[in-house]
This record gives structure tokens, C-alpha cells and sequence, in this order.
């Protein structure tokens, strides 16, 4: 994680299909999938450098669902969100947001309109 | 990181520069009623505050935290946060999207464990407001609440943990501490 800043905000992407619910044992036996979910974490870090206004970062921590991303701004949230069929991928429908007074992680339901995104 | 002194200002307007009360600790707005300085926290619970005070260049860097409803309608904004769920709200019957925005921040300040929590312009003519302040004060006797006004009322000063002050005995305290 950049250091001296703020991420308030954090989605989850979800791997290609094929990569999905992968255990670390399936993943040693199949390095075409761990190649995919590599070139698949480099595209997403290149689409945050092209979306983001501000500053964002994939976590290291490996999940089976997707890549969690963590940005400082929620207007670059938002940006990504809307842009995601551009992109052709999934966002997992779930916002947490970083209470800076409590300092615990919240989370919503991120709901699509016609008119764009909206929180449950 | 803990403060020892909050300071909260009030729905009421004051002659005293708010520049001052940041040498001690942050100090939280009720919504837009002040705009002297930049806030290190401000409450609000309407939604036409809350605009007014997003495009307000006084608000930019300040936490501005909202019950949990408006905060879902402006969550990609930065300076909004969720108000947390203070404890004791149910028991005072304090409805955080209908009280008063001083009533938000003197809840927040609580939360935040001071030693000493100063009022400045806080409004304790509305009896409502007056007997909430008196029963948020009973309910917390670890703080000392200072109401600060000039001239100097006695109405906190039967509570054990709670006092009224003037402005120039609130300068003393900034002073000794800066």
C-alpha cells in the first residue's frame, strides 16, 4: 500500500471465469490460469492508471472471488464503476468505505439504474 | 489520535476567532451556520446544507459526517462520512436526520473521548435542546463540558461534571496550552 495516503474506498473485481474459486493447489497444477490472472491484474492496474484521478492500488492479498482495489477518491470509484462495459468485466456489487471516525469498514450495496449508480 | 479538548460550535453566531481554538484540538461545526475557519470535523442533516457546504471552499479537507441515509445519496463525495451509531442515541430519543446539526456534533465529540468538551454559541434557549445537552452531560461523566459564553450564565453549573465560562477564561486555557 502507498504510503501517507488515505484509501477510503474498495471494490472487489471478479477474476475471468475460469480463474474463479481457484484453490492455490488447482493454481500450481494450472499455470495458464495463474498466467491469465496475472495479465488479467496488469490490465486492471493499467485501466486505474487511465481512470484515476488520484491515487488507487490493487491489494496483494490473493482472493478466490476477484481483485480487490483500494482508491482515495470516490469520484474515480464512481468513474470506474460506470466504465466497466467498456472494459468488458464484473464489478462485485459491493462498496466498502473506510470510516475515518470509527476507522471500521463499512459496506453497501452498489445498485444500477438507467441513470446511473446508486447505494443501497 | 486522541484529544484531550474539543471544541464545538453551536448554532449560534460568536465573536471569538476560531483560529485560536485549533492550538487545542479539532474542532466540529454544526453544519454551515460558521464558516470562519476550516473545520477539522462538521455535522450536518439536510441535504441543502450539505450542498451549500460541499461547494463551499471553508468545508474542502474538513469530515463532513451525515446520517447513515443522506450519506448513502453523496458517498462518492470524499468529505462525506457516515455519522457512527453513538451510544445511548435510542435512550435520549435523538432521531440523528431530525435533531439539530449541534446536537450531531456534541454526539460526535462525546464519541471521540475528550477530557473536556468547550461549547461555543451553543444554543440552550430551546428547552428541548437544554435538557438533551443535560442528559448527554449526565450520561458522561468522565468529560467535563464547558459552556463558553459572555456574559458568563449559570445554567450548567449545578452538573457535576459541567461548568459555564467566559471567552477570555477559554483564551487562558488555548494559551496555557499552545
Amino acid at each position: 500500500m502507498p504510503e501517507n495516503k488515505f484509501y477510503k474506498y474498495s471494490l472487489k473485481l471478479r477474476w475471468p471465469s475460469v480463474c474463479r474459486n481457484r484453490s492455490v493447489e488447482i493454481l500450481k497444477e494450472r499455470p495458464d490460469l495463474a498466467e491469465q490472472m496475472n495479465r488479467f491484474r496488469e490490465k486492471v492496474s493499467t485501466v486505474l492508471k487511465i481512470v484515476c484521478r488520484k491515487s488507487s492500488y490493487i491489494d496483494n492479498n490473493h482472493s478466490m472471488s476477484g481483485i480487490r482495489i483500494w482508491f482515495e477518491s470516490g469520484q474515480d470509484v464512481y468513474d470506474f464503476i460506470i466504465r466497466q462495459p467498456e472494459f468488458n468485466w464484473e464489478i462485485i456489487q459491493e462498496l466498502d468505505i473506510m470510516n475515518i471516525i470509527t476507522g471500521q469498514l463499512q459496506n453497501f450495496e452498489v445498485v444500477y439504474t438507467p441513470t446511473g449508480v446508486v447505494i443501497a | 489520535m486522541k484529544n484531550n479538548y474539543v471544541t464545538i460550535v453551536g448554532n449560534l453566531p460568536i465573536s471569538f476567532d476560531l483560529h485560536e481554538s485549533m492550538h487545542i484540538g479539532p474542532v466540529i461545526a454544526s453544519a454551515n451556520s460558521n464558516k470562519s475557519i476550516k473545520f477539522a470535523h462538521a455535522t450536518c442533516n439536510s441535504e441543502t446544507n450539505l450542498q451549500d457546504m460541499l461547494n463551499s471552499i471553508n468545508f474542502q479537507g474538513t469530515n463532513i459526517l451525515v446520517p447513515e441515509e443522506l450519506f448513502k445519496k453523496y458517498v462518492f463525495f470524499n468529505e462525506v462520512t457516515c455519522l457512527p451509531d453513538f451510544p445511548g442515541i435510542k435512550t435520549l430519543e435523538i432521531d440523528p436526520n431530525n435533531c439539530t446539526p449541534q446536537s450531531l456534533s456534541l454526539m460526535l465529540a462525546v464519541y471521540l473521548k475528550p477530557k473536556v468538551i468547550f461549547l461555543l454559541g451553543y444554543d440552550l434557549n430551546n428547552p428541548i435542546e437544554f435538557t438533551r445537552l443535560k442528559s448527554i452531560i449526565i450520561s458522561n461523566p468522565d468529560i467535563r463540558f464547558a459552556n463558553i459564553c459572555s456574559p458568563r450564565i449559570k445554567k450548567l453549573d449545578e452538573l457535576d461534571n459541567s461548568f459555564c465560562d467566559t471567552y477570555l477564561k477559554y483564551q487562558e486555557v488555548i494559551d496555557a496550552r499552545k
